[in-house]
């Protein structure tokens, strides 16, 4: 089943295409192992969070163990749809060789 | 990080080939590093077979107290072992699909085929050392169906399915 091609601004920014290729592997994956996957400071991945977690493209848990909190992300049905929809929209550029102006973003109002 | 910024603004009115081909490496990249966390250390696979090899060579004790102690020894380490091999990865996934369903069904089969031997040689011939010889050959089997596994998880980790 194909996916139809949608940009999306949100996702397309580098770290968040990449926290979302993350989390679009496995069901869930703990914040310690996306920031090191990224090699980012733990402001910059939850920045990054935070615009996702805005979107409703991640979900974040939280989970206290042994006095610690560990904190577990993962991608919403609509995270999920948008960075589907966003590759498929890339690859679609990488055939057509190229992209102009019909990009929108998800969740915003339309224009 | 000013780029993600600047790309927050920016309506993406025209995006090259060449970006789009770096943005789907990038993707591959990402991919990749869960998938290399995914697979279990050696000390995984071995632990879990030495389990599984001790719980079947218990019975050449003969000891029903044993055996069942044995059991609920193993189902016990294993729970343990595998929840430490989540937290190690970082990342929680769905292990069953079609074909790692089948290598489980075909593990646990393996293992039964070689405790039903054990049983045959042991209860019906009187064969000394048949629960302890099938106990050791579960150890390799054991650790060559999990890498197996670990094998096609990987693979599904990078093709992003």
């Amino acid at each position: 089943m194909s996916t139809a091609p949608c940009f999306d601004e949100i996702i397309h920014a580098p770290n968040r295409l990449q926290i979302c290729a993350i989390l679009s592997a496995v069901d869930s994956a703990e914040f310690a192992t996306v920031r090191e996957s990224l090699g980012v400071a733990d402001s910059v991945l939850s920045k990054h969070i935070r615009v996702l977690h805005e979107a409703s493209y991640i979900e974040v848990h939280k989970a206290t163990c042994a006095s610690r909190v560990r904190t577990s992300l993962s991608l919403t049905e609509a995270g999920r749809a948008a960075y589907d929809g966003h590759v498929a929209a890339l690859r679609s550029i990488v055939g057509n060789g190229g992209y102009r102006g019909s990009s929108r973003r998800r969740g915003a109002p339309a224009e | 990080m000013a780029s993600d910024e600047n790309r927050d603004g920016a309506a993406a009115a025209e995006i090259a080939p060449d970006e789009a081909a770096s943005a789907i490496s990038a993707i591959c990249g990402s991919r990749s590093w869960p998938a290399d966390q995914i697979i279990a250390p050696g000390w995984y696979h071995l632990s879990l077979g030495l389990l599984a090899g001790g719980a079947i060579a218990e019975a050449e004790m003969h000891s029903w107290v044993l055996f069942a102690w044995s059991v609920a020894g193993y189902t016990v380490a294993c729970g343990a072992l595998m929840w430490m091999n989540q937290r190690r990865a970082g990342v929680a996934m769905k292990y069953f699909d079609a074909r790692t369903r089948a290598i489980f069904a075909g593990h646990v089969l393996t293992l039964s085929t070689l405790i039903a031997i054990a049983c045959w040689l042991d209860l019906d011939r009187g064969t000394r050392g048949a629960f302890l010889a099938a106990g050791v050959l579960a150890i390799p089997l054991t650790v060559a169906f999990g890498r197996w596994t670990d094998k096609l998880l990987r693979a599904r980790l990078h093709a992003g399915q």
